[in-house]
């Protein structure tokens, strides 16, 4: 195995279709400003690019076929190399950047591209809008009618049953959210907020408001990856991967997905995301009170209270008064999404995993502005997507 | 009006209780809803599967709100009535199960409470009432 450096990143902006930022922008156009950008910022061109390891995006470009990758290689330009198109869910952006950097640390290429973009429909996310019985999610949203908020509400009401937790100290999470977002160019949402902003927007899934989940959005994010050997020759601010790991979920798993699960004998509910989490520890060698900062994918509030916990990041039932005390902020002891998370950048699923390196590798570089974490030195990124999938990343400078 | 589930062959109902139609293996005591026609628990030696019933009183683990009207494939009445979905524990044969809240008002769920498994209308269509099972709150 050979160390994989991140020696470029960049995003497009944020936005919803429409609007200033991504226009009607396709896909394609976004991913290539991304592209562009994280080409740039590491020094290489599109020529030393020797594979691409996208995420297949079900809602947007790649034929139809998740052929995402494909569509970024013509785009930029088609030199022949391997494409490998990933899909994981909302975690496929982690999946792609898993893959490419299996490939570098293989010693199989030296610079490989990672790349994610959406451009996503209006409103809620919807099933395949097959009427399969043999489907469980079609089965769940026929019988039951559950989307997505409304299952991140039984999560975040059961909490407030086990912890207390208020509907103020959740609306206190979407405001240090958004406290960060001021200092990204790159979110959707610009703009701080107060409490009272939030408990006046309205409910989408009692006990959470709108204030408090993720809308989507259109977005895109590029990596560059290579050896630490061709590193040298290139940009001089690369960061190293510590690990990057993926997982899928225990069969013992509590949480609610399907119609129907087993009682969980612990208090297991994301499994995947743990697993993910804990071998990308155990391979970097580092611990959960090592992290500087952690960039975990916040589809709602509820995640930024409940997955520190479940990771050791804290101790289970200390999320709340974190929060309270400001040691989840950038300044504080256990700073969670600095960028502004998905509350304020809204989901661009298939992007989000390889976001989020953008915003690890700006904050080990020092280069974050006023929602810098000092002295950042371990950042660890997360995501989870349908179908029990799961993505860690740990950066380290 | 002729009332018939809304997918077939998931549940019965008699008396308006719910009975789900799933299965279990008898090896690792595993309860499936749907019925699965294999055991799928990975530390499980040998699958055997035979047809369960699910039905009577669980435990209420969690609920949540549908405070707008959810996308299709979801199917209901207009105009949108809100309404409540909760996650109930079988603590009997070890299944988790998810349902619409039968509830006239919400304040009468409360999460750790015992619920029963009945048989609800969830929208109406060609003359037909098409139903769910749902969980009702026993006082
Ligand atoms: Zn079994």
């Amino acid at each position: 195995m050979q160390e994989v450096q991140v020696i470029g990143v960049g995003l497009h902006a944020f936005g919803k279709t429409g609007d200033k930022v991504v226009g009607n922008k396709s896909v394609t156009e976004l991913c290539r400003t991304a592209v562009d950008a994280a080409l740039k910022d590491a020094g290489v061109s599109w020529r030393d690019i020797q594979a691409v390891s996208a995420a297949s995006s079900r809602f947007s470009g790649g034929k139809g076929w998740g052929l995402n990758g494909n569509d970024v290689v013509e785009e930029m330009g088609s030199t022949g190399v391997p494409v490998y198109n990933l899909s994981a869910g909302c975690a496929a952006g982690g999946n792609a950047f898993n893959i490419g950097y299996t490939l570098v640390a293989s010693g199989q290429h030296d610079i490989v591209l990672v790349v994610g973009g959406e451009v996503m429909p209006k409103g809620f996310i919807q099933t395949s809008g097959v009427e399969e019985v043999t489907d469980p999610e079609f089965l769940r949203q026929r019988c039951v009618g559950m989307p997505g908020p409304s299952f991140w509400s039984l999560l975040a009401r059961r909490r407030m049953f086990e912890y207390g937790t208020t509907e103020e100290q959740f609306a206190k999470v979407a405001v240090k959210a958004r406290k960060c977002s001021v200092h990204n160019p790159y979110a959707r949402f610009q703009s701080e907020i107060t409490v009272e902003d939030v408990l006046k927007s309205p409910y989408v899934s009692d006990p959470l408001r709108l204030f408090e989940i993720c809308p989507v959005s259109n977005g895109a994010a590029a990596v560059v990856l290579c050896s630490k050997e061709r590193a040298k020759k290139f940009s001089g601010k690369a960061v190293t991967v510590a690990a990057s790991t993926v997982a899928t979920m225990q069969f013992d798993d509590g949480l609610p997905r399907g119609l129907a699960s087993v009682i969980p004998s612990g208090a297991t509910l994301h499994s995947e995301a743990k697993g993910a989490v804990t071998k990308a520890f155990e391979r970097a060698g580092v611990g959960p009170r090592d992290v500087s900062l952690t960039e975990l994918q916040d589809n709602t509030v509820y995640y930024e209270l409940a997955f520190p916990e479940e990771w050791e990041l804290c101790k289970p039932g200390e999320a709340e008064s974190l929060v309270e005390k400001g040691e989840t902020l950038p300044t504080g002891k256990m700073p969670i999404n600095p960028s502004g998370g998905f509350v304020s950048f809204g989901e661009a699923t298939t992007a989000m995993g390889v976001f989020q390196v953008c915003e690890l590798t700006w904050q080990l570089r020092g280069e974050s502005g006023g929602r810098q974490v000092p002295n950042a030195k371990i950042g660890l990124g997360q995501t989870l997507g349908l179908g029990g999938n799961a993505t860690a990343v740990i950066l380290k400078k | 009006m002729e009332r018939v589930p809304a997918v077939e062959g998931l549940f019965s109902e008699k008396d308006g209780k719910a009975e789900l139609i799933g299965s279990r293996c008898t090896t690792c005591k595993t309860a499936y809803f749907p019925k699965a026609a294999i055991c799928h628990n990975p530390k499980c030696d040998k699958s055997e599967i035979e047809e369960h019933r699910f039905g009577g009183r669980g435990k209420l683990w969690s609920y949540s709100v549908q405070n707008f009207p959810p996308p299709p494939p979801h199917k209901f009445d207009a105009p949108y009535k809100i309404y409540a979905l909760g996650v109930v524990d079988l603590a009997d044969s070890g299944l988790r199960l998810m349902g619409q809240m039968q509830v006239e008002n919400f304040d009468e769920i409360k999460i750790g409470g015992t619920v029963e498994l009945v048989v609800d209308a969830l929208y109406h269509e060609n003359d037909k009432e098409f139903t769910s099972w749902k969980f009702k709150p026993v006082a």
